[in-house]
Protein backbone atom coordinates (compact mmCIF):
# COMPACT_ATOMS: atom_id res chain seq x y z
CA UNK A 1 0.00 0.00 0.00
CA UNK A 2 1.20 3.48 -0.85
CA UNK A 3 1.18 6.31 0.98
CA UNK A 4 -1.65 8.19 0.28
CA UNK A 5 -1.51 11.99 0.84
CA UNK A 6 2.02 12.70 1.97
CA UNK A 7 2.45 16.55 1.65
CA UNK A 8 -0.46 17.59 3.95
CA UNK A 9 0.07 21.06 5.88
CA UNK A 10 0.81 21.17 9.27
CA UNK A 11 -2.77 23.09 9.63
CA UNK A 12 -4.23 20.09 8.43
CA UNK A 13 -2.30 17.66 10.22
CA UNK A 14 -3.06 19.52 13.82
CA UNK A 15 -6.80 19.58 13.24
CA UNK A 16 -6.69 16.10 12.23
CA UNK A 17 -5.01 15.31 14.98
CA UNK A 18 -7.44 17.20 17.59
CA UNK A 19 -9.99 15.91 15.70
CA UNK A 20 -8.61 12.23 16.47
CA UNK A 21 -7.73 12.92 20.05
CA UNK A 22 -11.25 14.56 20.87
CA UNK A 23 -12.62 11.04 19.05
CA UNK A 24 -11.30 9.14 21.21
CA UNK A 25 -11.74 11.03 24.88
CA UNK A 26 -15.53 11.07 23.58
CA UNK A 27 -15.57 7.31 22.91
CA UNK A 28 -13.41 6.04 25.78
CA UNK A 29 -15.54 8.45 28.25
CA UNK A 30 -18.69 6.32 26.70
CA UNK A 31 -17.10 2.55 27.09
CA UNK A 32 -16.04 4.20 30.79
CA UNK A 33 -19.56 5.36 31.42
CA UNK A 34 -20.70 2.01 29.94
CA UNK A 35 -18.80 -0.39 32.51
CA UNK A 36 -19.88 1.56 35.12
CA UNK A 37 -23.33 1.18 34.37
CA UNK A 38 -22.85 -2.44 34.31
CA UNK A 39 -21.12 -2.62 37.62
CA UNK A 40 -23.56 -2.79 40.58
CA UNK A 41 -22.86 -1.26 43.46
CA UNK A 42 -20.68 -2.97 46.26
CA UNK A 43 -22.64 -2.64 49.42
CA UNK A 44 -20.84 -1.81 52.67
CA UNK A 45 -19.83 -4.87 54.43
CA UNK A 46 -21.74 -4.81 57.58
CA UNK A 47 -21.01 -8.03 60.34
CA UNK A 48 -23.46 -9.19 62.63
CA UNK A 49 -23.10 -12.05 65.42
CA UNK A 50 -25.51 -14.36 64.74
CA UNK A 51 -27.04 -17.12 67.25
CA UNK A 52 -26.60 -20.57 66.01
CA UNK A 53 -27.40 -22.63 68.84
CA UNK A 54 -26.40 -23.70 72.49
CA UNK A 55 -22.80 -25.26 72.96
CA UNK A 56 -24.26 -28.76 73.90
CA UNK A 57 -26.73 -29.39 70.66
CA UNK A 58 -22.82 -28.93 68.29
CA UNK A 59 -22.02 -32.60 68.32
CA UNK A 60 -18.64 -33.16 69.12
CA UNK A 61 -17.12 -35.61 66.63
CA UNK A 62 -19.22 -34.64 63.26
CA UNK A 63 -19.73 -31.31 61.09
CA UNK A 64 -22.56 -29.26 61.56
CA UNK A 65 -23.16 -27.68 58.53
CA UNK A 66 -25.42 -24.49 57.91
CA UNK A 67 -26.43 -21.34 56.26
CA UNK A 68 -26.66 -18.13 58.16
CA UNK A 69 -27.29 -14.74 55.94
CA UNK A 70 -25.96 -16.03 52.61
CA UNK A 71 -22.89 -17.34 54.18
CA UNK A 72 -22.17 -21.31 53.64
CA UNK A 73 -20.50 -22.23 57.00
CA UNK A 74 -19.85 -25.98 58.77
CA UNK A 75 -19.35 -25.71 62.47
CA UNK A 76 -16.98 -28.25 63.73
CA UNK A 77 -14.81 -29.17 67.18
CA UNK A 78 -10.90 -28.68 66.28
CA UNK A 79 -7.79 -29.29 68.41
CA UNK A 80 -8.20 -25.76 69.00
CA UNK A 81 -11.80 -25.38 69.71
CA UNK A 82 -15.06 -24.70 67.94
CA UNK A 83 -14.43 -23.29 64.75
CA UNK A 84 -16.67 -21.85 62.07
CA UNK A 85 -15.27 -22.80 58.58
CA UNK A 86 -16.42 -21.14 55.48
CA UNK A 87 -17.58 -24.07 53.38
CA UNK A 88 -16.01 -22.24 50.52
CA UNK A 89 -12.86 -24.01 48.76
CA UNK A 90 -10.31 -21.31 48.70
CA UNK A 91 -9.17 -22.85 45.41
CA UNK A 92 -11.92 -21.75 42.61
CA UNK A 93 -15.10 -21.57 45.30
CA UNK A 94 -16.93 -24.62 45.13
CA UNK A 95 -18.38 -25.91 48.30
CA UNK A 96 -16.51 -28.54 50.74
CA UNK A 97 -17.99 -31.08 52.67
CA UNK A 98 -17.04 -32.77 55.66
CA UNK A 99 -15.74 -36.80 55.29
CA UNK A 100 -16.46 -38.06 58.60
CA UNK A 101 -14.93 -41.11 57.83
CA UNK A 102 -11.55 -39.84 57.25
CA UNK A 103 -11.92 -36.77 58.98
CA UNK A 104 -11.20 -34.55 56.14
CA UNK A 105 -13.21 -31.42 54.30
CA UNK A 106 -13.33 -32.71 50.80
CA UNK A 107 -13.89 -30.66 47.76
CA UNK A 108 -15.34 -32.51 44.72
CA UNK A 109 -14.66 -30.19 41.97
CA UNK A 110 -10.59 -30.18 41.74
CA UNK A 111 -10.04 -32.83 44.85
CA UNK A 112 -9.07 -30.31 47.09
CA UNK A 113 -8.48 -31.78 50.32
CA UNK A 114 -8.40 -30.35 54.28
CA UNK A 115 -7.67 -32.00 57.27
CA UNK A 116 -10.06 -31.52 60.29
CA UNK A 117 -8.72 -28.12 61.86
CA UNK A 118 -9.04 -26.88 57.81
CA UNK A 119 -5.21 -26.95 56.55
CA UNK A 120 -4.89 -27.57 52.73
CA UNK A 121 -3.11 -31.07 52.72
CA UNK A 122 -3.47 -32.01 48.96
CA UNK A 123 -5.25 -31.06 45.59
CA UNK A 124 -4.99 -27.31 44.14
CA UNK A 125 -6.06 -24.80 47.61
CA UNK A 126 -3.26 -22.87 48.08
CA UNK A 127 -4.42 -21.60 51.35
CA UNK A 128 -6.13 -23.55 54.61
CA UNK A 129 -10.46 -22.95 54.82
CA UNK A 130 -11.37 -19.50 55.76
CA UNK A 131 -12.68 -18.90 59.81
CA UNK A 132 -15.47 -17.08 60.76
CA UNK A 133 -15.19 -15.39 63.97
CA UNK A 134 -17.50 -17.88 66.98
CA UNK A 135 -18.37 -15.88 69.85
CA UNK A 136 -19.32 -17.85 73.06
CA UNK A 137 -22.33 -16.17 75.49
CA UNK A 138 -22.31 -18.62 78.10
CA UNK A 139 -24.32 -21.33 76.74
CA UNK A 140 -25.14 -20.06 73.48
CA UNK A 141 -23.01 -19.83 70.35
CA UNK A 142 -22.13 -17.42 67.95
CA UNK A 143 -21.01 -16.81 64.93
CA UNK A 144 -19.86 -13.42 63.30
CA UNK A 145 -21.10 -12.90 59.43
CA UNK A 146 -21.29 -10.92 56.96
CA UNK A 147 -24.56 -9.52 56.29
CA UNK A 148 -26.31 -7.58 53.31
CA UNK B 1 -20.60 9.17 -25.03
CA UNK B 2 -22.35 9.46 -21.67
CA UNK B 3 -24.71 6.60 -22.24
CA UNK B 4 -21.14 4.75 -22.98
CA UNK B 5 -19.77 5.50 -18.98
CA UNK B 6 -23.29 4.38 -17.56
CA UNK B 7 -23.01 1.51 -19.85
CA UNK B 8 -19.67 0.44 -18.46
CA UNK B 9 -20.68 1.57 -14.98
CA UNK B 10 -23.52 -0.61 -14.91
CA UNK B 11 -21.18 -3.51 -16.02
CA UNK B 12 -18.89 -3.45 -13.71
CA UNK B 13 -20.84 -3.03 -10.91
CA UNK B 14 -22.73 -6.65 -11.95
CA UNK B 15 -19.37 -8.02 -12.48
CA UNK B 16 -18.35 -6.75 -9.27
CA UNK B 17 -21.07 -8.76 -7.69
CA UNK B 18 -20.48 -12.21 -9.82
CA UNK B 19 -16.84 -11.61 -8.61
CA UNK B 20 -17.64 -11.27 -5.07
CA UNK B 21 -18.86 -14.86 -5.27
CA UNK B 22 -17.25 -16.34 -8.67
CA UNK B 23 -13.74 -16.65 -7.12
CA UNK B 24 -11.61 -19.16 -8.68
CA UNK B 25 -10.67 -21.80 -5.32
CA UNK B 26 -7.17 -24.15 -5.78
CA UNK B 27 -7.55 -27.47 -6.36
CA UNK B 28 -5.82 -29.08 -3.30
CA UNK B 29 -9.58 -27.61 -1.90
CA UNK B 30 -10.94 -30.94 -3.65
CA UNK B 31 -9.20 -32.48 -1.04
CA UNK B 32 -11.87 -32.41 2.34
CA UNK B 33 -8.77 -32.11 4.95
CA UNK B 34 -7.94 -29.04 2.85
CA UNK B 35 -11.61 -27.56 3.29
CA UNK B 36 -12.97 -27.64 6.44
CA UNK B 37 -13.52 -24.24 6.91
CA UNK B 38 -17.08 -24.25 5.55
CA UNK B 39 -17.45 -27.44 7.60
CA UNK B 40 -17.97 -25.20 11.17
CA UNK B 41 -20.04 -22.31 9.34
CA UNK B 42 -22.57 -24.58 8.51
CA UNK B 43 -22.98 -26.13 11.68
CA UNK B 44 -22.81 -22.99 12.81
CA UNK B 45 -25.82 -21.75 10.71
CA UNK B 46 -27.46 -24.94 12.33
CA UNK B 47 -26.74 -23.99 16.06
CA UNK B 48 -28.28 -19.97 15.39
CA UNK B 49 -31.17 -21.11 13.92
CA UNK B 50 -31.84 -23.87 16.36
CA UNK B 51 -30.57 -21.39 19.01
CA UNK B 52 -32.97 -18.84 17.98
CA UNK B 53 -35.89 -20.87 17.94
CA UNK B 54 -35.00 -22.12 21.60
CA UNK B 55 -34.65 -18.24 23.28
CA UNK B 56 -38.65 -17.92 22.06
CA UNK B 57 -38.83 -20.40 25.51
CA UNK B 58 -36.02 -20.15 27.92
CA UNK B 59 -36.43 -17.55 30.51
CA UNK B 60 -33.40 -16.02 32.38
CA UNK B 61 -33.74 -16.67 35.86
CA UNK B 62 -32.82 -18.99 38.28
CA UNK B 63 -35.36 -22.19 39.07
CA UNK B 64 -37.08 -20.52 35.70
CA UNK B 65 -34.69 -21.36 33.40
CA UNK B 66 -34.57 -25.04 34.11
CA UNK B 67 -37.33 -25.54 34.18
CA UNK B 68 -37.96 -23.82 30.99
CA UNK B 69 -35.13 -26.03 29.79
CA UNK B 70 -37.02 -28.97 31.34
CA UNK B 71 -40.30 -28.33 29.42
CA UNK B 72 -37.86 -27.37 25.82
CA UNK B 73 -36.51 -31.20 26.32
CA UNK B 74 -39.70 -32.65 27.55
CA UNK B 75 -42.69 -30.89 27.40
CA UNK B 76 -42.71 -28.82 23.39
CA UNK B 77 -43.20 -30.85 20.82
CA UNK B 78 -40.00 -31.39 19.16
CA UNK B 79 -38.03 -29.40 21.65
CA UNK B 80 -35.75 -32.36 22.82
CA UNK B 81 -34.89 -32.77 18.55
CA UNK B 82 -34.29 -28.85 18.62
CA UNK B 83 -31.84 -28.56 21.56
CA UNK B 84 -30.35 -31.86 20.55
CA UNK B 85 -29.59 -30.33 17.59
CA UNK B 86 -28.10 -27.03 18.82
CA UNK B 87 -26.25 -29.04 21.31
CA UNK B 88 -25.06 -31.50 18.30
CA UNK B 89 -24.22 -29.17 16.06
CA UNK B 90 -22.26 -26.83 18.79
CA UNK B 91 -20.08 -30.36 19.25
CA UNK B 92 -19.55 -30.82 15.89
CA UNK B 93 -18.45 -27.44 15.31
CA UNK B 94 -15.72 -27.36 18.05
CA UNK B 95 -14.39 -30.86 16.63
CA UNK B 96 -14.72 -29.52 13.16
CA UNK B 97 -13.18 -26.27 13.86
CA UNK B 98 -10.56 -27.88 15.56
CA UNK B 99 -9.32 -30.52 12.80
CA UNK B 100 -9.05 -27.48 10.45
CA UNK B 101 -6.99 -25.63 13.27
CA UNK B 102 -4.62 -28.67 13.07
CA UNK B 103 -4.47 -28.86 9.27
CA UNK B 104 -3.30 -25.25 9.08
CA UNK B 105 -1.08 -25.25 11.46
CA UNK B 106 0.64 -28.73 10.30
CA UNK B 107 0.80 -27.37 6.89
CA UNK B 108 1.74 -24.01 7.97
CA UNK B 109 -1.46 -22.72 6.01
CA UNK B 110 -0.87 -18.85 8.13
CA UNK B 111 2.35 -18.36 6.53
CA UNK B 112 1.24 -17.51 3.06
CA UNK B 113 -0.84 -14.14 2.14
CA UNK B 114 -0.64 -12.80 5.38
CA UNK B 115 -1.22 -13.62 9.26
CA UNK B 116 -4.08 -11.86 9.04
CA UNK B 117 -6.32 -14.99 8.41
CA UNK B 118 -4.67 -17.12 11.18
CA UNK B 119 -5.35 -14.12 13.93
CA UNK B 120 -8.72 -13.77 12.80
CA UNK B 121 -9.05 -17.52 13.29
CA UNK B 122 -7.96 -17.99 16.55
CA UNK B 123 -10.55 -15.13 17.97
CA UNK B 124 -13.19 -17.11 16.03
CA UNK B 125 -12.01 -20.24 18.13
CA UNK B 126 -12.00 -18.54 21.35
CA UNK B 127 -15.50 -17.06 20.61
CA UNK B 128 -16.66 -20.66 19.75
CA UNK B 129 -15.21 -21.77 23.01
CA UNK B 130 -17.19 -19.24 25.03
CA UNK B 131 -20.62 -19.39 22.86
CA UNK B 132 -20.01 -23.29 24.43
CA UNK B 133 -19.07 -22.44 28.16
CA UNK B 134 -21.93 -19.47 28.22
CA UNK B 135 -24.03 -21.81 26.63
CA UNK B 136 -24.11 -25.18 28.98
CA UNK B 137 -24.27 -22.36 31.95
CA UNK B 138 -27.85 -21.26 30.51
CA UNK B 139 -29.19 -25.18 31.14
CA UNK B 140 -28.60 -24.43 34.91
CA UNK B 141 -28.01 -27.41 36.23
CA UNK B 142 -25.09 -28.60 38.76
CA UNK B 143 -22.85 -28.16 35.69
CA UNK B 144 -23.52 -24.80 34.80
CA UNK B 145 -23.63 -23.45 38.40
CA UNK B 146 -20.49 -24.56 39.32
CA UNK B 147 -18.82 -24.09 36.09
CA UNK B 148 -19.82 -20.59 36.13
CA UNK B 149 -18.50 -20.65 39.62
CA UNK B 150 -15.59 -22.16 39.03
CA UNK B 151 -14.65 -20.10 35.68
CA UNK B 152 -15.60 -17.11 37.25
CA UNK B 153 -13.35 -17.47 40.01
CA UNK B 154 -11.19 -18.86 37.40
CA UNK B 155 -10.99 -15.30 35.87
CA UNK B 156 -10.84 -13.85 39.34
CA UNK B 157 -7.19 -15.35 39.18
CA UNK B 158 -5.35 -13.67 36.33
CA UNK B 159 -3.21 -11.09 36.59
CA UNK B 160 -4.65 -7.61 36.05
CA UNK B 161 -7.56 -7.79 34.30
CA UNK B 162 -8.88 -10.26 35.38
CA UNK B 163 -11.18 -9.21 39.32
CA UNK B 164 -12.50 -6.61 37.29
CA UNK B 165 -13.35 -8.66 34.28
CA UNK B 166 -14.85 -11.17 36.69
CA UNK B 167 -16.67 -8.53 38.57
CA UNK B 168 -18.22 -7.55 35.17
CA UNK B 169 -19.52 -11.03 34.49
CA UNK B 170 -20.74 -11.86 37.74
CA UNK B 171 -22.41 -8.55 38.51
CA UNK B 172 -20.93 -9.14 41.64
CA UNK B 173 -18.63 -10.38 43.85
CA UNK B 174 -20.98 -13.54 44.00
CA UNK B 175 -22.79 -15.39 41.26
CA UNK B 176 -26.47 -14.84 41.42
CA UNK B 177 -29.46 -13.66 38.91
CA UNK B 178 -27.61 -11.39 37.77
CA UNK B 179 -24.89 -13.41 36.55
CA UNK B 180 -26.91 -15.83 34.17
CA UNK B 181 -28.57 -12.99 32.93
CA UNK B 182 -25.05 -12.07 31.81
CA UNK B 183 -24.36 -15.24 30.32
CA UNK B 184 -27.51 -15.22 28.58
CA UNK B 185 -27.09 -11.89 27.11
CA UNK B 186 -23.53 -12.84 26.32
CA UNK B 187 -24.61 -15.93 24.60
CA UNK B 188 -27.55 -15.08 22.58
CA UNK B 189 -26.68 -11.10 21.86
CA UNK B 190 -23.18 -9.98 22.17
CA UNK B 191 -21.03 -13.03 21.54
CA UNK B 192 -23.20 -14.67 18.00
CA UNK B 193 -22.73 -10.81 16.84
CA UNK B 194 -19.17 -10.65 17.68
CA UNK B 195 -19.11 -14.44 16.29
CA UNK B 196 -20.80 -13.41 13.04
CA UNK B 197 -18.26 -10.40 12.67
CA UNK B 198 -15.22 -12.75 12.49
CA UNK B 199 -16.28 -14.90 10.61
CA UNK B 200 -17.46 -12.29 7.82
CA UNK B 201 -13.99 -11.00 8.33
CA UNK B 202 -12.18 -14.32 8.16
CA UNK B 203 -13.93 -15.06 4.75
CA UNK B 204 -13.23 -11.25 3.68
CA UNK B 205 -9.59 -11.61 4.58
CA UNK B 206 -9.61 -15.05 2.35
CA UNK B 207 -11.39 -13.50 -0.73
CA UNK B 208 -8.85 -10.48 -0.47
CA UNK B 209 -5.55 -11.92 0.61
CA UNK B 210 -6.32 -15.29 -1.36
CA UNK B 211 -5.80 -18.76 -0.34
CA UNK B 212 -2.44 -20.70 1.27
CA UNK B 213 -0.50 -21.58 -1.32
CA UNK B 214 0.13 -25.57 -1.59
CA UNK B 215 2.86 -26.82 -2.83
CA UNK B 216 2.89 -29.55 -5.63
CA UNK B 217 -1.10 -27.83 -6.16
CA UNK B 218 -1.20 -25.25 -8.79
CA UNK B 219 -4.68 -25.58 -10.57
CA UNK B 220 -7.76 -23.86 -9.99
CA UNK B 221 -11.08 -24.50 -10.24
CA UNK B 222 -14.36 -22.12 -10.26
CA UNK B 223 -16.32 -21.34 -6.99
CA UNK B 224 -19.62 -22.08 -8.42
CA UNK B 225 -20.57 -24.75 -9.38
CA UNK B 226 -18.17 -26.88 -8.43
CA UNK B 227 -16.66 -25.93 -5.47
CA UNK B 228 -20.33 -24.93 -4.13
CA UNK B 229 -21.70 -28.00 -5.14
CA UNK B 230 -19.54 -29.66 -2.95
CA UNK B 231 -19.94 -27.66 0.00
CA UNK B 232 -23.34 -28.57 -0.48
CA UNK B 233 -22.95 -32.14 -0.45
CA UNK B 234 -21.40 -32.03 2.89
CA UNK B 235 -23.60 -29.73 4.16
CA UNK B 236 -26.47 -32.59 3.48
CA UNK B 237 -23.96 -34.73 4.57
CA UNK B 238 -23.96 -33.07 8.07
CA UNK B 239 -27.42 -32.53 8.57
CA UNK B 240 -28.07 -36.63 7.66
CA UNK B 241 -25.36 -37.01 10.42
CA UNK B 242 -26.51 -34.75 13.16
CA UNK B 243 -30.43 -35.84 12.94
CA UNK B 244 -29.06 -39.32 13.92
CA UNK B 245 -26.84 -38.51 15.95
CA UNK B 246 -29.66 -36.23 18.05
CA UNK B 247 -31.97 -39.56 17.43
CA UNK B 248 -29.20 -41.42 19.08
CA UNK B 249 -28.04 -38.98 21.64
CA UNK B 250 -31.02 -36.95 22.57
CA UNK B 251 -30.26 -34.25 24.87
CA UNK B 252 -29.96 -34.99 28.37
CA UNK B 253 -30.41 -32.67 31.72
CA UNK B 254 -28.56 -32.63 34.84
CA UNK B 255 -29.96 -32.40 38.57
CA UNK B 256 -31.41 -28.76 39.24
CA UNK B 257 -28.24 -26.21 40.57
CA UNK B 258 -27.98 -26.55 43.82
CA UNK B 259 -26.18 -23.09 45.33
CA UNK B 260 -25.49 -25.29 49.22
CA UNK B 261 -24.69 -28.43 47.49
CA UNK B 262 -21.59 -29.74 45.00
CA UNK B 263 -22.49 -32.68 42.83
CA UNK B 264 -20.12 -35.58 43.43
CA UNK B 265 -19.71 -35.06 39.30
CA UNK B 266 -19.46 -31.69 38.14
CA UNK B 267 -17.06 -32.59 34.68
CA UNK B 268 -18.22 -29.82 31.90
CA UNK B 269 -18.28 -30.99 28.47
CA UNK B 270 -15.64 -32.73 26.88
CA UNK B 271 -14.01 -29.85 24.83
CA UNK B 272 -12.76 -28.36 28.28
CA UNK B 273 -12.34 -31.53 30.19
CA UNK B 274 -8.64 -31.46 29.23
CA UNK B 275 -8.32 -28.08 30.73
CA UNK B 276 -10.28 -29.21 33.47
CA UNK B 277 -7.70 -32.12 33.92
CA UNK B 278 -5.16 -29.93 33.55
CA UNK B 279 -6.02 -27.39 36.76
CA UNK B 280 -6.92 -30.06 38.69
CA UNK B 281 -3.59 -31.92 38.41
CA UNK B 282 -1.61 -29.13 38.04
CA UNK B 283 -1.13 -26.53 41.23
CA UNK B 284 -2.81 -23.04 40.27
CA UNK B 285 -1.00 -20.21 40.06
CA UNK B 286 1.18 -22.00 37.51
CA UNK B 287 -1.53 -24.23 36.01
CA UNK B 288 -3.58 -21.00 34.90
CA UNK B 289 -0.34 -19.10 33.85
CA UNK B 290 0.38 -22.15 31.40
CA UNK B 291 -2.94 -21.80 29.87
CA UNK B 292 -2.29 -18.67 29.12
CA UNK B 293 0.85 -18.75 27.88
CA UNK B 294 -0.04 -21.29 25.61
CA UNK B 295 -2.75 -19.27 24.63
CA UNK B 296 -0.38 -16.25 23.61
CA UNK B 297 1.95 -18.85 21.56
CA UNK B 298 -1.29 -19.95 20.05
CA UNK B 299 -2.77 -16.54 18.81
CA UNK B 300 1.08 -15.24 17.74
CA UNK B 301 2.18 -18.60 16.15
CA UNK B 302 3.00 -17.33 12.51
CA UNK B 303 5.02 -14.80 14.15
CA UNK B 304 6.90 -17.05 15.52
CA UNK B 305 7.33 -19.38 12.88
CA UNK B 306 8.85 -16.36 10.78
CA UNK B 307 11.59 -15.33 13.45
CA UNK B 308 12.35 -18.91 13.45
CA UNK B 309 12.50 -19.85 9.42
CA UNK B 310 14.61 -16.79 9.59
CA UNK B 311 17.16 -18.59 12.06
CA UNK B 312 16.86 -21.32 10.10
CA UNK B 313 15.23 -24.14 11.59
CA UNK B 314 13.24 -26.23 9.78
CA UNK B 315 9.82 -25.16 10.91
CA UNK B 316 7.90 -27.88 9.09
CA UNK B 317 9.05 -30.37 10.98
CA UNK B 318 8.50 -29.00 14.58
CA UNK B 319 4.83 -28.06 13.65
CA UNK B 320 4.18 -31.23 12.78
CA UNK B 321 5.78 -32.41 15.78
CA UNK B 322 4.28 -29.34 17.74
CA UNK B 323 1.18 -30.64 16.64
CA UNK B 324 1.36 -34.12 17.18
CA UNK B 325 2.33 -32.96 20.88
CA UNK B 326 -0.39 -30.86 21.29
CA UNK B 327 -2.88 -33.08 20.27
CA UNK B 328 -1.51 -36.11 22.05
CA UNK B 329 -1.40 -34.25 25.71
CA UNK B 330 -5.29 -32.76 25.21
CA UNK B 331 -6.36 -36.26 23.97
CA UNK B 332 -4.70 -38.05 26.85
CA UNK B 333 -6.23 -35.41 29.53
CA UNK B 334 -9.25 -35.83 27.96
CA UNK B 335 -9.57 -39.10 28.15
CA UNK B 336 -7.93 -38.99 31.32
CA UNK B 337 -10.97 -36.75 32.66
CA UNK B 338 -13.67 -38.95 31.10
CA UNK B 339 -12.23 -42.66 32.50
CA UNK B 340 -11.01 -41.63 36.17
Amino acid sequence: MGVINDNISRRKFLSSSFMALGLGFGLGMFGLRFLQFLSPKTKTDRFEEILVGSISDISDSDATVMEIAGSKIVLLKTDTGLVAFSRKCTDLGCLVSWDKAKEQFICPCHQGIYDRNGKNIAGPPPRPLDRFQVVQKGENVYVKVKTA
Amino acid sequence: METLIEQTAEKSLKDKIIDLIQKEVPDYMNNFFYCMGATPLILFLVAAATGILMTFYYIPYPEKAYESVMAITSEIYLGWFIRGLHKVSITMMIFTLSLHLVRVFVTRAYKTHGELKWLIGTMLFFTTLAMGFTGYSLVYDQVSYWGMTVVMNMAEEMPLFGPPLAYLLRGGAEVSELTLLRLYDLHTKLLPVLLILLIGGHIIAITVLGFAKVEGSEGKHLFYPEHAMKVGLVAIGLLILMINLVMIFPPTIGQMANPSEVASNVAPPWYFSAVYKWITIAPRQPALFALLFFSAIFVLYPYIDRFLTERGFNMGRINIVLGTVAVAIFSMLTIWNVLF
